[in-house]
C-alpha cells in the first residue's frame, strides 16, 4: 500500500515537471496558479493550521516580496532576488513576531488584518511621495516556463517543510499550542520560541511567491499585491480541505482553483457571488473540511464494494 | 493655536466619530454575545447607503425618512442571516475557537456575495446625490447641514443605545450575557432572544451609518470593507465586549483622525488609524478603558 502511495506521488510530481513540455500556455498558466496557491496555503498551515493562530498577514508578506522584486529587479539576478525576498519577509515576521504573537484569538486575526492594511498604505504613500506614481512596471521579465519551475521548487520546498515540521517535535509543540497554550507552557514547552519560529518559516514562502508573481504580472501596485483578498482566499482554501493536514489543504487548493477557473470562464459576472455561496455552504454543512467527507464516502464505497461482491 | 481651528477639528472629528461609534457598537454586540467575527459588517453600510440612494433618486423619499426604512430592512436582513446561517451553528459548535474561525469564513462569503450582487445589480459606478448642502456657521466654523444632521442623528442614536443597554431589562440582559454566558442563562435569560436582538440591532445600526454616510460620501459596491476595518479598530480601542467603550472609542478615533489629517495630509489618514490600532492592541489589548466601563 505504501509503495502504491509513493508511486502515485512520484507520478504526480513527474507530471508537474513535464507539464511545460506538453501543455499549452493556458494550462501552464492554470497550473502556475495552482502551484502559487499551494505554496501560499501550505505555508499558512505551518503557523495557523498547526498552532491555531489564524493569520491574515499573508498578503503583507506577499506584497513585501513583490515590492522587493520590483525595486531590485534591474540590479540582481532574479533567482537571488526571489530567495532574498523570502529572507526579507521571514526577517520582517521575526522582527514583529514577538509582540504580535502575544496577542491571542480574535485579536490576532484583527491585528494581522490591520498590519496588512498598515503596510499597504505605507507603500501607497511612498509611491505617491517618492515616485509620483501608483505602481511599478517590470520589463524584460523571464518566460512563464522558467517562472513555473521556480514556483514548483518553492511550493515543493514549502510542502516538504510543512510535512517535516508536522512529524517533528516542533509540530507536536505547535499542535499543543492549539489545544491549550497555557498548559503547554506549564509543562515546559517554550511556546514563544516555537510560535515565533513558525511565524518566520510560514512567512518565508509568501515573500518568495510574491517576488515570482511580480515577475509574472510585470506590473504591480500596492492595492493589488497587498490585497487582503489574498489572505482570505488562502484561509478559505485551507478550510475547504481541512486545516491540520498538508494533503487536505492541497486538496482544498486544487478544488477551489479549478472551480474558480471553471466558474470564471462560464459566469464571469457572477463568479464571486457563486464563490461566496460555496464558501458558506461548505463551512455550514461540512465544518470538518471537505476532505473528511470525501474520505468517509470513499471508505463507505470501498466497504460496500467488498461486501456486495 | 486658533480656538476656531481647534473647534473645526473637533466638529469634523465628531461627525465621523459618531458614524464610527454606530458601526462599532453593532460589531461589538455580535462578537460579545455570540463570538462571531463579522467581516461583512461594512457590506450592511453599503446596503444602507444604496437603499437611501435609490429611495431618494427614484421615489424622491428624503433621507430623513428613509432612515426608518433602512433601519427596519437592515434589521430584517440581520434576522434572516441569523436564522438562516447561525442559529444551528451556534447551538452545535463544540468550541469558541471553531465558532470564531467558521463565522469568519461565513461572513467572508457573505461579504463577497453581498458586494458582488450589488455590483451586478447596480454596476460599479461611483454614485452620490446632493442633499442639504447648505452651509451653516456654528461659532464661526462652517459645516454643511447634512453633516450636522448626521452628527445629531448619530449622537441621538448613541444615547438611545446607551439607554437601551443600561436602563432597560433587555439591555441589562444583553450585557449580562456578554459578561458571562452560562451564569446569565441560569438566571433565566433566553439566549435565542439575545442573539436575535443583537443581530438585528447590529445590522440596523450599520445600515443607519450607511444611510448617514451616503449624504456626503460616494457610494460604491465595495465601499464597505474599509469601514469594516475601522469598526474593528474602534472595537479594539474601546475593548472587545465593552459596548460603552465602543461608543466612546468611535468618537476618540474620529477626533484622532481629524487632528492627524489636519496636521499632515489626507493620504496619511489610513496610516494614522492603523498605527493607533496596532499601538493599542500591542500596549493595551483590553482596550483603553480596560474593564472599567461596562
Amino acid at each position: 500500500m505504501k509503495n502504491i502511495y509513493r508511486g502515485c506521488l512520484f507520478l504526480i510530481l513527474l507530471c508537474f515537471f513535464l507539464l511545460p513540455y506538453v501543455a499549452s500556455d493556458y494550462y501552464i498558466a492554470l497550473f502556475f496558479n495552482v502551484l502559487m496557491w499551494i505554496a501560499l496555503t501550505v505555508s499558512w498551515v505551518i503557523l495557523s493550521g498547526y498552532s491555531g493562530y489564524i493569520s491574515l498577514a499573508h498578503s503583507a508578506f506577499f506584497g513585501l516580496g513583490a515590492y522587493f522584486m520590483a525595486l531590485t529587479w534591474s540590479y540582481l539576478p532574479y533567482l537571488l532576488i526571489i530567495f532574498l525576498a523570502g529572507v526579507l519577509s521571514g526577517g520582517f515576521a521575526l522582527a514583529i513576531g514577538l509582540p504580535f504573537l502575544k496577542v491571542r484569538g480574535p485579536y490576532f486575526v484583527i491585528l494581522t488584518l490591520g498590519l496588512t492594511e498598515f503596510v499597504k498604505f505605507i507603500f501607497v504613500n511612498l509611491e505617491i511621495k517618492l515616485g509620483g506614481t501608483v505602481g511599478r512596471v517590470l520589463i524584460q521579465t523571464p518566460s512563464l516556463i522558467s517562472l513555473y519551475y521556480c514556483l514548483l521548487i518553492v511550493s515543493l520546498a514549502s510542502i516538504v517543510t510543512a510535512i517535516w515540521i508536522k512529524r517533528s517535535k516542533f509540530g507536536v509543540a505547535l499542535l499543543s499550542i492549539k489545544e491549550d497554550e497555557d498548559t503547554a507552557n506549564s509543562v515546559g514547552i517554550n511556546t514563544t520560541l516555537y510560535k515565533l519560529l513558525a511565524f518566520g518559516i510560514s512567512s518565508f514562502t509568501p515573500g518568495m511567491v510574491g517576488a515570482i508573481l511580480a515577475l509574472r504580472h510585470s506590473y504591480i501596485d500596492p492595492y493589488t499585491v497587498f490585497s487582503p483578498i489574498i489572505s482570505f482566499q488562502v484561509i478559505v482554501m485551507a478550510f475547504l480541505g481541512g486545516v491540520e493536514k498538508v494533503h487536505s489543504a492541497i486538496l482544498g487548493v486544487v478544488m477551489l482553483t479549478f472551480l474558480s477557473e471553471a466558474l470564471w470562464v462560464r459566469y464571469p459576472h457572477a463568479y464571486l457571488i457563486i464563490l461566496g455561496v460555496i464558501v458558506i455552504i461548505v463551512v455550514k454543512f461540512m465544518p470538518l473540511g471537505m476532505l473528511h467527507y470525501v474520505e468517509v464516502i470513499l471508505k463507505r464505497k470501498i466497504h460496500e464494494f467488498f461486501t456486495s461482491s | 493655536m486658533d480656538p476656531k481651528w481647534i473647534f473645526q477639528i473637533f466638529l469634523t472629528g465628531l461627525v465621523m466619530g459618531g458614524i464610527y461609534a454606530l458601526i462599532a457598537v453593532g460589531l461589538n454586540l455580535i462578537y460579545g454575545t455570540m463570538r462571531l467575527i463579522n467581516i461583512a459588517h461594512g457590506e450592511l453600510i453599503m446596503l444602507g447607503a444604496y437603499i437611501t440612494y435609490w429611495l431618494y433618486t427614484i421615489c424622491g423619499i428624503s433621507p430623513l425618512l428613509s432612515i426608518f426604512i433602512v433601519l427596519v430592512s437592515c434589521a430584517l436582513i440581520g434576522l434572516a442571516v441569523y436564522k438562516g446561517l447561525f442559529l444551528s451553528m451556534i447551538k452545535n459548535s463544540k468550541s469558541v475557537k471553531t465558532l470564531e474561525s467558521n463565522s469568519l469564513l461565513i461572513f467572508f462569503g457573505l461579504s463577497i456575495g453581498f458586494s458582488n450582487i450589488a455590483c451586478l445589480l447596480w454596476t460599479a459606478d461611483i454614485r452620490g446625490y446632493t442633499y442639504m448642502t447648505r452651509v451653516v456657521h456654528i461659532c464661526g466654523v462652517p459645516l454643511m447641514y447634512n453633516r450636522l444632521f448626521a452628527l445629531i442623528v448619530s449622537l441621538v442614536v448613541c444615547l438611545l443605545c446607551y439607554t437601551l443597554l443600561h436602563k432597560t431589562m433587555l439591555g441589562k440582559a444583553i450585557r449580562a450575557f456578554i459578561q458571562n454566558k452560562e451564569a446569565s442563562q441560569l438566571t433565566g435569560i433566553r439566549p435565542n432572544l439575545i442573539y436575535k436582538c443583537s443581530f438585528s440591532l447590529a445590522f440596523a445600526l450599520a445600515g443607519l451609518a450607511g444611510c448617514l454616510l451616503s449624504m456626503f460620501y460616494e457610494i460604491t459596491p465595495f465601499m464597505g470593507f474599509p469601514y469594516t476595518i475601522i469598526a474593528f479598530i474602534t472595537v479594539v480601542l474601546g475593548g472587545l465586549g465593552n459596548i460603552l467603550g465602543s461608543l466612546l472609542g468611535g468618537f476618540i478615533l474620529g477626533l484622532i483622525e481629524s487632528l492627524g489629517v489636519n496636521l499632515t495630509s489626507p493620504g496619511f489618514r489610513p496610516i494614522l488609524t492603523y498605527s493607533v490600532f496596532i499601538f493599542i492592541i500591542l500596549i493595551k489589548p483590553k482596550g483603553i478603558f480596560g474593564r472599567g466601563v461596562y
